[in-house]
């Protein structure tokens, strides 16, 4: 691999132990989505074209919930403002070899787990290129898809076998929030943390869940505005 | 079947999310000053809108009675993320845990 370091196929290959990871989730998702009345064709199209599992997660529950369709944009869209520094920073790790031409290529594969494989590869000597950057981020999307497409084909009932595995399926999403919430942590962002999760549970305790995520992640992001100082 | 909100809200989110993964590559944000307010709103948002899904996500669990199952399983994501430093690793071994302690 010291010769021809930096390939499709060698992405590819580090996308594997992401892979591995993701399949189990997209299957869940897929058996998730079914349940909440998705056709696999819907679920695909969130798999494949939103392709952010939280967000996906969460946009079943919207959808289903009959929640405005702008109210549910403007919720999944600030979720996903956390990836703007995710394409920065692995250019940053990559050096002398950045390049950014084919950027807007695989740029949208940058997801949590590609971010944190691509600066984990880096760091441990793995030369960048947009060829290997291409072939991680495929790998893992691909993986997302058809995890995706098998769980919805086998349908709501396909987890009865497995009752851990099925009431698991329930913790789903606030485990992925909180593993995300745990990997941008830092001690700069404990008050805007500990702001928007104040607000969401006083509003949502008040009569309004869809009012309390808002106005939650609203007070969050101005309680971050509003600290001085430190980044 | 193809419901055209669900279309809508996932060409509307992936386009956003798109741009969010792709454009900062473009445009050099180095030259933003991290103390700005825009850096200081941009850094802020992230994580206060999954701050706020993580306690909304969990609030039904709570108040439904299954906090023995909760703490079981955020105890578990917590445990795993300080392990293993993997998100995906995290959430699969939180649900895994969640789902045994929901059966005791």
């Amino acid at each position: 691999m010291t010769d021809q370091p930096s390939t499709f196929w060698g992405g590819l290959g580090a996308a594997v132990p992401v892979a591995l990871g993701y399949f189990p989730i997209a299957f869940s998702f897929g058996v998730a989505a079914t349940r909440a009345g998705f056709s696999p064709a819907e679920a695909m199209v969130f798999s494949t074209v939103m392709y952010s599992g939280a967000g996906q997660f969460l946009g079943i529950t919207l959808v289903s919930g009959g929640v405005p369709l702008l109210v549910s944009v403007i919720t999944l869209v600030a979720m996903a403002l956390r990836h703007v520094i995710y394409g920065p920073t692995v250019l940053k790790a990559a050096g002398a070899d950045a390049r950014t031409r084919f950027a807007p290529f695989w740029g949208f594969w940058l997801t949590d787990e590609v971010f944190g494989a691509a600066l984990g590869e880096l760091a441990r000597g793995q030369r960048f290129s947009e060829r290997f950057m291409a072939g991680l981020g495929f790998g893992a999307w691909a993986a997302w898809g058809s995890g995706t497409l098998l769980g919805a084909l086998a349908g709501g009932g396909a987890l009865a076998a497995y009752p851990a595995v099925e009431a698991g399926l329930g913790f789903m999403l606030p485990a992925l929030f909180l593993a995300l919430l745990l990997s941008i942590l830092s001690r700069a962002q404990v008050p805007v943390i500990a702001v928007a999760g104040l607000v969401t549970t006083g509003v949502t305790l008040a009569g309004s869940p869809t009012a309390g995520i808002l106005l939650g992640m609203l007070a969050g992001a101005l309680a971050g505005l509003a600290r001085k100082g430190a980044a | 079947m193809m419901r055209i909100e669900v279309l809508a809200l996932a060409v509307l989110v992936g386009v956003a999310t798109w741009a969010f993964r792709s454009l900062p590559m473009r445009f050099d944000l180095s030259g933003l000053r991290p103390e700005g307010g825009l850096s200081r709103l941009l850094g802020a948002t992230g994580p206060a809108a999954i701050a706020a899904l993580f306690v909304a996500s969990i609030l039904p669990l709570v108040a439904g009675g299954q906090g023995l199952p909760f703490w079981g399983g955020s105890a578990a994501v917590i445990a795993l993320w300080l392990w293993r430093r993997s998100v995906v690793l995290a959430t699969l071994g939180g649900a895994l845990a969640f789902g045994l302690l929901s059966l005791v």
